[in-house]
This record gives structure tokens, sequence and C-alpha cells, in this order.
């Protein structure tokens, strides 16, 4: 493991900032048609009770990372082969939200420029900031989080201005009953982007307060799911239903709406700006957890030496995972979602919780707080020396 | 946190010199003075080449003037009136010497008694002694004595305290450090005047042995960043020391990029406030310029003034050349990407007027910038090096040339002249050329990567900066401290400049375990009363009274 920590405020935009990532992009819970912000909403309130299935399993190992508590939980060979398909699910999660990017740029901005091109770009910078390690990352997520806010209050200031938001879109409210809502929930929303914080478990090891994870990650996820249900309510107040669903990157539609004073319009911009530095990060928590993980697995002591490699490795598979974009799309709503996120998300940490708690059934429960107090009480040893 | 925390040593190694003459004398036999005093100065002669500005002037004192002694310094190093009246002069009429005395006793009299110099002492290594001679002080060699007297009677012609020409500043003290260490330190004791103000001296350089002093508040600074500045300045073994400039590249932290990692200044205000901070600034003999450490990349956007001037003022201040700074980075950048590759992005009319300008241009917009900000740099390098009196040849041929003929010529659109010269206007608006330079070099990566790949590109590139300049590092301090990591307390003082009563504690990062920097309640208020008393001292036990 790298000697690094990161603070509870660098957590809690890290975040914010992964969960906006790719959620921005795409048209999320739009099988809930109007009612999608509610979906959202619900999703988030699944996406609590993910955190802290993750966060029990932390307080019981809140030294090592998910690759080296898994093996202590499930025995050392069986431990061995879900750490590996774990970090394969990582580096497949990394490769679907670049090749996601790749496309919206291809078909908005760089019609004549190949996915392979765009692609090598971002994955040059992210190899570059990975090498750098967490410690770097984690500040340059706060100082780009000064300009995402900004820019997120400007374009919620210009959408205001314009007049183009029209609140009957919304209209009206669970027309098809709670069910539809309850069912994008449990196919969508609650894996992505809530379930997806799973990526976090890699990084709560290196927290310099261990006691502030609970409340932090519960924060933050409120937060960014307040973000994107609004945004998703904006989207369809200013596009109507019909073409938020039609749409690839509703958000883009929207800002391409605006329209001030005869002058401030066409803002593409202000998205790619927003896009680009959102899935950067996606990218960035993604590709730093497969690269640690397959650091800690294979006993790999530096492990920035793994960022070429494992950065190439992204790259093609974004290329290759699908042979166009319509089959990207369905593989992510159907497939991985089912198949992946499921398992990967839900079931597999609740076992495991389950396993760790019945394992540390003899030690009294306070003793797993003890732990996280022992650890705190360690790290201030160390600030001393 | 930093790389270096060690157990800290005691503070007995205060004295960087001791450490280093320790370490020349474990590396060499000490060289010691002989005895015989013609041997002495034979010694010197053969070592200095006989050089002819070493004055050499023997005496005879004592009973019957049978003990001779010789006084040696350079011409034009020492003031002249200095080694005339308090050396030569009471040497030769002291009572004292005239009585009996054995060779032995003549040393203590002379550096009790007679000399009249403030800095004295008693050296025996030629090494130290060459030294003393070389660096302006007076040697009395004794016959007899294998010792030798220097006495500090440093002078000669320097430059006058003069106003600063580098940090200018409309409010503030006009004074600018000039090449002198001595007068640079005092400037600064002149305003902290404070037994905690410490300095400590270290010569550096094998031919030059350049004085070299870190100056700091004991208590104020960190120990362990106090600790890492001795470790690196002694670890310099190098030839010379011409410019404070030599040592800011050896002790950096990291070489491989733009960005100054160390600060340097001009002006004395400006180190004592640094220094209050919990900065170490260095002093480098010969040169104006004071290196501040550890240094923030905010700090190169603050000038002294800010601090002077009202709070909203400065903040009003510190946005513009937050955007100034902007613009001198990705100025021309987004001006190719945007007619190059986002048309849609650029009103109608304006788009318009821009295509018709670059109908008659045969270059892409690309080469167009490159060939106008190269030129530029240009006639900026030919303005600075030139002699004065050409400076206004150089304006109207600059004027005329880049900004009419080239149109008229139709090699750049006039679009163009205007953004490269507003990047041009505002890389000098810049408070510190260190950065502006840095920002000089950026900008011309920004624009490939704009001509390439448009706004992707620009802010790929731009990711990467704020990559790098978060990983960068000022004597273990993170270099975007304090937004980021960020520190809720101090960013008061980054783009923004909070009230001066609301500095209540010092940066945690550089300042030692005491922060608190000024008491509470520092905020001023009206009087209680609706009346104003006309009194003419309203205290603050006045006012509760009331």
């Amino acid at each position: 493991m790298e000697k690094a920590k990161i603070s509870a405020y660098q957590l809690f935009i890290l975040i914010i900032l992964f969960e906006l990532g790719s959620a921005l992009l795409v048209p999320i819970a739009i099988e809930a048609k109007q009612d999608a912000w509610l979906a959202i909403l619900v999703g988030m309130v699944g996406g609590f009770c993910l955190y802290l299935v993750y966060y029990g399993l932390y307080s019981y190992y809140p030294d090592i990372p998910p690759t080296e508590y898994i093996q202590k939980i499930i025995g050392s060979f069986f431990g061995k082969i879900f750490a590996f398909i774990y970090v394969l699910y990582f580096i497949y999660l990394s490769a679907r939200v670049l090749r996601d990017f790749g496309e919206m740029l291809i078909t908005d901005f760089y019609w004549e420029t190949p996915l392979f091109i765009l692609n090598t770009l971002m994955v040059l910078i992210v190899i570059y900031t990975i090498r750098k390690g967490i410690e770097v990352l984690a500040r340059t997520s706060e100082l780009l989080f000064i300009l995402i806010f900004l820019l997120g209050i400007s374009v919620l200031f210009l959408i205001v201005v314009s007049g183009i938001i029209q609140i009957s879109n919304l209209e009206p409210v669970l027309e098809e009953g709670l069910k539809l809502v309850i069912k994008t929930t449990f196919t969508q929303t609650l894996y992505f982007p809530f379930g997806e914080l799973i990526v976090f478990a890699m990084i709560l090891p290196y927290l310099k307060h261990p006691e502030k994870v609970k409340r932090i990650g519960l924060l933050a996820i409120g937060l960014s799911g307040l973000i994107l249900a609004s945004l998703m309510a904006i989207n369809v107040s200013v596009l109507g239903v019909n073409n938020v669903t039609r749409s690839p990157f509703p958000l883009l539609s929207t800002i391409q709406t605006i329209e001030v004073a005869g002058f401030l319009e066409r803002l593409d911009v202000y998205f790619i700006l927003i896009t680009v530095i959102g899935v950067f990060f996606k990218i960035c928590v993604f590709f730093y957890a497969s690269v640690v993980g397959t650091a800690n697995l294979f006993k790999v002591k530096e492990s920035a030496r793994l960022a070429f490699p494992l950065g190439l490795a992204i790259l093609i598979l974004s290329i290759t995972i699908a042979s166009n974009f319509s089959e990207h799309v369905k593989e992510g709503l159907h497939v991985i979602t089912l198949y992946l996120h499921l398992p990967l998300q839900v079931i597999v940490p609740s076992l495991l919780l389950l396993i760790a708690f019945i394992k540390n059934k003899k030690k009294k429960s306070k003793q797993s707080k003890n732990l996280i107090l022992k650890r705190k009480y360690r790290l201030s040893e160390r600030d001393k020396k | 946190m930093f790389s270096f925390l060690k157990p800290k040593n005691q503070r007995s190694d205060r004295k960087i010199q001791d450490i280093n003459n320790q370490n020349q004398s474990n590396n060499r036999p000490p060289n010691l003075i002989e005895s015989s005093l013609s041997n002495n100065l034979e010694v010197i002669k053969q070592k200095t080449g006989n050089s002819s500005d070493i004055v050499i002037r023997p005496l005879k004192i004592g009973h019957n003037s049978k003990i001779k002694i010789a006084i040696l310094y350079v011409k034009g190093m020492v003031d002249n009136q200095l080694v005339n009246d308090f050396v030569i002069e009471s040497i030769m009429n002291n009572q004292n010497l005239s009585e009996k005395l054995a060779p032995q006793d003549v040393l203590e009299v002379l550096t009790e008694d007679v000399v009249a110099v403030g800095g004295i002492k008693v050296v025996s290594d030629w090494e130290i002694l060459f030294t003393a001679l070389m660096s302006g002080g007076t040697i009395t060699l004794i016959d007899g004595i294998s010792k030798g007297i220097c006495a500090s009677t440093q002078g000669g012609q320097r430059r006058s305290v003069q106003e600063s020409t580098t940090n200018v500043s409309i409010r503030g003290s006009k004074e600018a450090f000039n090449e002198s260490i001595e007068t640079n330190i005092a400037m600064v004791r002149r305003i902290i005047n404070n037994p905690g103000l410490w300095v400590e001296s270290i010569n550096i350089g094998k031919m030059t042995k350049t004085e070299v002093s870190i100056m700091y508040i004991n208590g104020i600074a960190k120990n362990e960043i106090i600790e890492e500045v001795r470790k690196r300045l002694n670890g310099i073994d190098i030839d010379g020391i011409l410019e404070s400039g030599y040592i800011e590249q050896l002790i950096e932290d990291q070489t491989n990029t733009t960005f100054p990692t160390i600060h340097h200044t001009e002006r004395p205000d400006s180190v004592a406030g640094n220094l209050l901070e919990g900065k170490i600034a260095i002093f480098v003999n010969g040169t104006p310029f004071v290196l501040l450490v550890p240094a923030l990349f905010i700090d190169f956007f603050q000038s002294v003034e800010d601090y002077y001037e009202r709070f909203d003022i400065s903040t009003a201040i510190r946005f513009l050349r937050t955007v100034i700074f902007f613009i001198s980075l990705v100025g021309p950048a987004i001006y190719i990407a945007a007619t190059t590759f986002h048309q849609e992005m650029i009103p109608t009319k304006l788009a318009l007027i821009i295509s018709a300008q670059r109908e008659s241009v045969p270059f892409p917009a690309f080469f167009e910038a490159l060939i106008m900000e190269i030129t530029f740099e240009i006639l900026r390098e030919a303005g600075i090096r030139m002699p004065k009196a050409m400076g206004s040849t150089i304006s109207i041929v600059g004027a005329l040339v880049i900004g009419q003929a080239a149109i008229q010529a139709g090699i750049v659109s006039p679009a163009m002249v205007i953004v490269v010269s507003l990047t041009a206007i505002a890389s000098f608006a810049t408070p510190s050329y260190a950065v502006a330079i840095s920002a000089r070099l950026v900008r011309f990566i920004f624009m490939v990567s704009a001509a390439t790949f448009g706004f992707y590109g620009v802010i790929l590139v731009f990711i990467m900066l704020i990559v790098h300049l978060c990983s960068l590092r000022s004597f273990g301090v993170p270099y975007m401290t304090p937004l980021a990591p960020f520190i809720r307390e101090e960013a008061g003082d980054t783009i923004f400049r909070r009230p001066i009563w609301a500095y209540k504690k010092r940066p945690r990062l550089m300042s030692g375990p005491n922060r608190v920097s000024q008491g509470e309640d520092q905020k001023p208020q009206p009087p209680r009363t609706r009346t104003i008393k006309n009194t003419t001292n309203v205290g603050k036990g006045e006012r509760n009274e009331s």
C-alpha cells in the first residue's frame, strides 16, 4: 500500500465528483419517465444502505484494502479468486466509462476523429495522474471541484434566466404508480451510479480520520443524489420526457437550449468542461482501485509501475468492449446490471459482511469500534514521529 | 506529512559555520599560521600571486619598537577611514604598547585594548584568515605569534539603498534591498525589532566563498523546515554562487517543472511579512534578491500592497489577477480552438466578422498565432536587452510592423493581433515575473493542444497542469496549499484577502506550535454611545464603560 493519507473533506469531494462523473452524461432512470428524479432519490436511499454495508466491512478491517480482507474472510484461495474478479470488474468499469465518454465526444463534437485517439488522450492524462498517487488525485479534485461548482452554478443561473424550465413537464407525478419507480431503482439507479461506490472500499484505508468515514460518505452520497435528481428534473422539465428518452446525452441538449440576451447561446463548451472533469475523476478512481488492487494481489511493490500496462489494457478494452454505441448502451442497461452489478455490488459484499459478522461474533460489538479507535491512535502516533 | 520528518537534533548545532568548519577540517589537516612574520608574509604573497591590491603595512611597536607586526587589507574592500583611524593609528599611538611587553601578551593587548573595531576574532587557520582578508577584513600579524587578528572593516563603494525596480508598489515602504548582505539583514531587523529574529550564516562556493544567511523568527518558523533548509544549504558544493538564483536552483524540491517553488523578492517589508507567517528567508551576498521558502503557488499572485489596501479593494484586485493569469495561459489557445473547431460557439455576427477578416489570411489560425507569439517574444527579449536609449525605436518598429503592416500585408488578422496583445499585456500584469515566464512556456503547449483537439485538448492539458501543480512541493509543503489540501482558515488569504483583523492564526503547515498571531476581538467597532465624545484616545476600556 502506498504511504499516503487523504482527509475526510477530500474523500467527500472525490465521492461527489465520482458520482456525478458519467451520471451527468447519460439519461439515468429515464424508464421511470417524468419520475426519473424520484427513482434517483430512491436509488440514493438504496445507496445509503449499500454504503453502510461497505462501511461495515471497512470497520472490521480498517487498515487493509478489500483485496486483502476478502482473503481473511473467505479464505486465501476463494478470496484471491474474488479479489481478482473485483480487480477485473474495476478495470472493466473504467473502460466502460471511457467508452461512454469517447462516444459522447464523437457524437457531438469530433465526428471525424477516431475513438481510439480521443480515448488515448484521456488515458494518458489518467496514467500521469495515477503515477503521482492518491494524494495528488485528491488535491486535484479539491481544485477542480471549485471549477465544477462555479460552472454548475452559472449553468443553473443561465437555465433559470433563459426561462426554458417548464414545470408542467414533470407532471403528473407518479402517473404509473410507485411500482415503476421502484422497478427502475432496482434495475438501474441502485447500481449506477450509487452501487459503484464499492470502489471506494479500496480507498477508505487511506483515510486520515477513520471515525468520519461513515458521516462523510453518507453526506456525499446524499448531496450527489440530490444534485443528480434535480439535474434530471431540470432535463425533463426543459426538454420533455420524449426528448430526454431519445437524447443520448440529455444534459447537452438542455445546455444547447440556453439562450440569454441574444449572444449567450450554444454553450456546449460548458458541457465538455463539466463532463471531461467528471469523467476524468471517475476513470481515475476506478483505475486507481484496479492498480492498487493488482499491486496488492500480486505483491507488486511499486504500484505506480502498473499504471502504464493497465492503462493500455483499459484503452484497448474501451475500444473492443462493444462494436457500436447502441450495443454498448444495451449491454450497460441489461447485461451488466444483472450479471455484474447485482452480484458484485450487492450480493457478495452483503454475504462477506455476514461472514465477517459471524467470525467476529465472539468479540463484543464494541470491538469493531475499538479497531477504528486503535487505528486512529496509531495514526496519531505516526504523526508525532 | 513531511518526508524529512526525523527526530530533531538539539539546537546545539545552531551555527552552520561551525559545522562547516568542522567538516572542512575533517577533510584535510588544518593549515596553520607560522610564528615567523616574514615567513607568513611570504606565504600570503605567494598565495595571492603578489596581487597589487593587497596592502601590507609593516609596523614596529612595543618597547624600543622591538616587536614587528604587519597590517594587511585589500584596497577598495575596506572602509579606509576605519582602517586608518581605528586600526593603524590606534596601534601606533597606544600607550599600553610602549610598555615592556612579552610578545605573547601583545596579541591580548591588541585585541582587548588597542584595535577599536567592533568585530574582532583571533584565527590560526590560513583558510579562515584568507576568507576574512578577501571579504574586506583587516588582518594583523605579529612576529613570534602563530595567530592573526581579523578585524571586520568591510566597506568600500556599494550601491545605496534605492527604490525597488522589480516589485513596485504605490503604497508602502519605498526602500529595496541592495547588494550588501549586512545592509539587507539590517533592513529586516529594522522592521522586526525582536530578539527572536535569528540569523545563521554560512559561506558557500569553493572559489567565491559567498556569504549566505538564513533568517527566521524563532518560535514561528517550523523547526523541521529550518532543519531541511540547513541540510540543503550545507549540501551545496560548487565553485561559485553569483546570485540567489544559483541557490534557488540547487535547493528546490523538484527540477522538472517550469513553476518556481522558491519565492524571491527585493522588498524588506515583503520579507518581514513572510517571516511573520513562518517562512524562512535566505540572503545571498551580492544580490538584492532574497529567497523565501517554502513558497506556495498563490504567493506569486500576491504583492505586499494587497495587505496595505483595504480588503475589499485587494480582493477585487486579486480576482483580476486570477483572470489575468488565465488569459495569459489560455488566451490564444481559446481563440484557436474556437475558430478552428467550435465556430458554433462564437456569436453569429462576431463569427462573420472574424471569418471576413480571416478570408485573406493564408495561414491556419494556429500558425498565425504562432507567428505573432514568436514575434512578440522576440520584441520583448529585444526590449529587455537593448540599451534604454534604443527602447523607443523598438516600440515604434514593433507597433508599426507588427500592429499595422502585418495586417495590411494580410499575414495576420486584426482579431489575432488583439488576442496576442491582450495576452502579452496580461502576462506583464502578473505580479511575479517567475510565474509569468512559466505561463509563457505553458501557453505554447495549450496552443498546440487547441490546434489539434480543440477544447477537449485544452481541457485535458488544463487538468494535467492542475495535477502537475498539485504534485509539487516546496520544502515538504504542498504547492497548492491552502487550496489543495484545502485549509479553511487560510483559504481567506488566497484569491480573497480577508480583513486584517480576521487573521487569527498563522499558516498551519509552515509555522511552529504557537499559531496564534493576534489577540481576540481585533475588529474595530464604533463606540457604543450614539454621540461621539470628543476624546483624543477612545480605548476599549472607555467603550465598555459607556
